[in-house]
């Protein structure tokens, strides 16, 4: 057995590489984190007409997402309750019921047990179908499009479990009126690493930015002289960072809403909507929060990169990672090519960014089959003791950079409460102590 | 962006001698490609080209024509002439550290299918096995399907490649990135 106060020391900035190799740590959080979190399902768009379905995981189980015929959504379990078979096998489409493929169970779309062949010779009519459909996602919560779902019947709202980290993921998902679409079809890709990794960059690191990626810039901008200019105004300008309740944003204030990554096409659609955009989230949010996100414990999002993913973990060793482009819903036709080539481009699996990344994570997961690897604390301490709460306004525990590791920490303090087998109330009761210590120590 | 998958008024056969020329031409693209030489390589593309890797998904024989995305849907390259120069232009920097220390590759190229269009352009449809070795033990596979166009220009090597469309055979990529061409 493990003590999770041996594997991370969030206060400390501590943290005991084992958690990212241990597969009785990574069973233990299937259980503890993944089994008790809010997780992404899908997007309300990705769900166009009644049957709509598309297959997704919680963590390591197979999900049906299902357009309902009065126009709800519900989710279940991908595996039929005779002997585990997956009811559906393709990974979207638009199905009127699903039969499961080894013995023929039917299922609606709500995922009740409609048919069992040869249920009067077979079973004698003794079988209850009510009972014997597949086990329910038995909380959706939909967040203005975006669909969240949790096995835990005691998990807060999803309001609460966001807290603070509401006014930044609205940054993105409130941001226009006519709302966001997603261009269809998911990249999927595959990375020896282990979820924490990704999960963790996106919520709290701008600070690998300029190493990792010294390369991605050179491919968009020819002239080395301006790229050269990019490079130092982009690492020296103000940032923040965002960090409660395991989540995580941080970005560089900008002066203005353009130009965008996605280039003139996009640029002049954002301009033409900038006062709508500000009537909505506010001149400072719109302009301020654009940076890295993660809602614990692995949906990620690139605001102004027009990119979200999840994380979905593949044993302590591996993770697939499902990203999609998002658009404004209304944008005009070369906007949206705009902004869909512009991040195939730079955050997909050969994009220029992104390709960087998955060989960091790569290295560190080889790295750590090492014995001594496994033995050696990590460092997380960038920034520590320099936490601040509510900087220039804006809501929950913000820093006045965003070169910090506050949400790193606060990512894995969460990660250690749940692992620890902590109720929600009592990982709400620490994390209100750990605040009011917090801002006592700033005032003091 | 148009997707030369459609199909043209006519096709007709080549003839053994043009189809030696087509053939040539893709294995010294190949060649360009596995020995790294990548200015070399961009010289072999049109100024319009369109170089693109479409994602696929697993659908029911009643939706297969929904398999492969479409124009509008996600990709994992979508690249124009200048961006393709960018990636090269990355790979040489010298801190693109996905192919620094670059992969070491092998392609296979076969299957290799060409036809002459009205136009006087040629679509070539190939299969193809990219093999890639990273670091210490790191190896992917990618293989799939290339249909490019291909226009004849009269100086060497005889083509340059208008479009390219690329369809692996995999829904969920087995790599961890793409920071190679295919």
């Amino acid at each position: 057995m493990f003590d999770v106060t041996e594997l991370v020391r969030p206060d400390q900035g501590l943290i005991n590489p084992i958690i990212y190799t241990d597969p009785e740590i990574y069973q233990a959080e299937l259980e503890q984190v993944f089994a008790r979190s809010w997780l992404f399902l899908a997007h309300d768009t990705q769900l166009p007409k009644p049957g709509s379905f598309l297959q997704t995981y919680m963590a390591e189980d197979p999900v049906l997402v299902v357009r309902q015929r009065d126009g709800s959504v519900k989710a279940f379990l991908n595996q039929c309750r005779h002997r585990g078979m997956r009811i559906c096998r393709a990974d979207e489409g638009v199905a009127r019921a699903f039969t499961c493929t080894y013995h023929g169970w039917g299922y609606n779309l709500a995922g009740e047990l409609v048919n069992v062949p040869m249920q009067d010779r077979a079973y004698h009519d003794e079988i209850d179908k009510s009972k014997w459909g597949p086990t329910q996602v038995p909380r959706l919560h939909n967040h203005k499009g975006f669909i969240f779902g949790t096995w835990d019947e005691s998990a807060p709202s999803f309001e609460d479990y966001l807290g603070d980290m509401v006014w930044y993921f609205d940054a993105l998902a409130d941001r226009y009126d006519e709302g966001l679409t997603l261009v269809p079809g998911a990249t999927k890709w595959v990375i020896d690493c282990n979820w924490k990794f990704a999960a963790e960059q996106f919520a709290s690191d701008m600070y690998h930015v300029p190493s990792s990626h010294a390369s991605a810039l050179v491919a968009l901008i020819e002239d080395p002289a301006v790229l050269a200019e990019f490079q130092e105004q982009s690492a020296a300008a103000p940032g923040r960072q965002y960090a409660d309740n395991g989540h995580g944003s941080g970005f560089g204030l900008r002066p203005d809403l353009v130009p965008t990554q996605a280039g003139p096409d996009f640029d002049a659609w954002v301009v033409a909507n900038r006062e709508q955009i500000y009537r909505r989230i506010g001149e400072q949010r719109a302009l301020a929060v654009n940076g890295h996100n993660t809602v614990f414990p692995n949906f990620s999002w690139l605001t102004i990169n027009n990119t979200m993913r999840v994380w979905h973990p593949r044993g302590p060793g591996q993770i697939e990672v499902w990203s999609w482009t998002y658009l404004p819903k209304d944008a005009d036709e070369p906007a949206k090519q705009a902004v869909r080539t512009s991040t195939i481009r730079t955050f997909s699996a050969a994009g220029v960014f992104e390709t960087d990344d998955g060989e960091n994570w790569t290295e560190i997961q080889q790295v750590l089959r090492g014995h001594q690897a496994r033995r050696t604390t990590f460092n997380a301490r960038m920034g520590l003791g320099h936490e601040r709460h509510g900087t220039d306004g804006m809501p929950g525990r913000v820093t006045d950079d965003m070169y910090t590791e506050m949400a790193a920490r606060g990512m894995y303090q969460r990660w250690a409460d749940l692992m620890a087998g902590l109720s929600w109330a009592e990982i709400a009761e620490r994390d209100n102590a750990r605040r009011q210590r917090e801002q006592e120590a700033h005032r003091g | 962006m148009s997707n030369i998958a459609a199909t043209p008024p006519t096709r007709t056969d080549v003839d053994a001698e043009t189809r030696y020329q087509i053939e040539r031409f893709l294995y010294l693209e190949a060649e360009l490609l596995d020995d790294q030489r990548f200015d070399d390589w961009l010289q072999l593309f049109d100024d319009d080209i369109h170089y693109w890797l479409p994602t696929r998904m697993t659908r029911t024989v009643r939706e297969r024509d929904l398999e492969v995305a479409g124009p509008d849907g996600a990709a994992f390259f979508d690249d124009d002439k200048a961006f393709l120069t960018g990636r090269v232009r990355r790979l040489a920097s010298g801190r693109s550290w996905s192919e620094e220390p670059p992969s070491r590759t092998r392609r296979l190229i076969t299957n290799i299918r060409p036809v002459l269009l009205d136009t006087g352009e040629f679509e070539v449809r190939v299969n193809f096995h990219v093999l890639r070795s990273r670091a210490e033990r790191h190896h992917d596979t990618f293989f799939g399907e290339r249909t490019d166009l291909l226009r004849r220009v009269p100086q060497e090597p005889g083509f340059r490649i208008a479009r390219r469309r690329i369809v692996l055979d995999t829904t969920t990529l087995l790599a961890p990135s793409i920071s190679i061409f295919l």
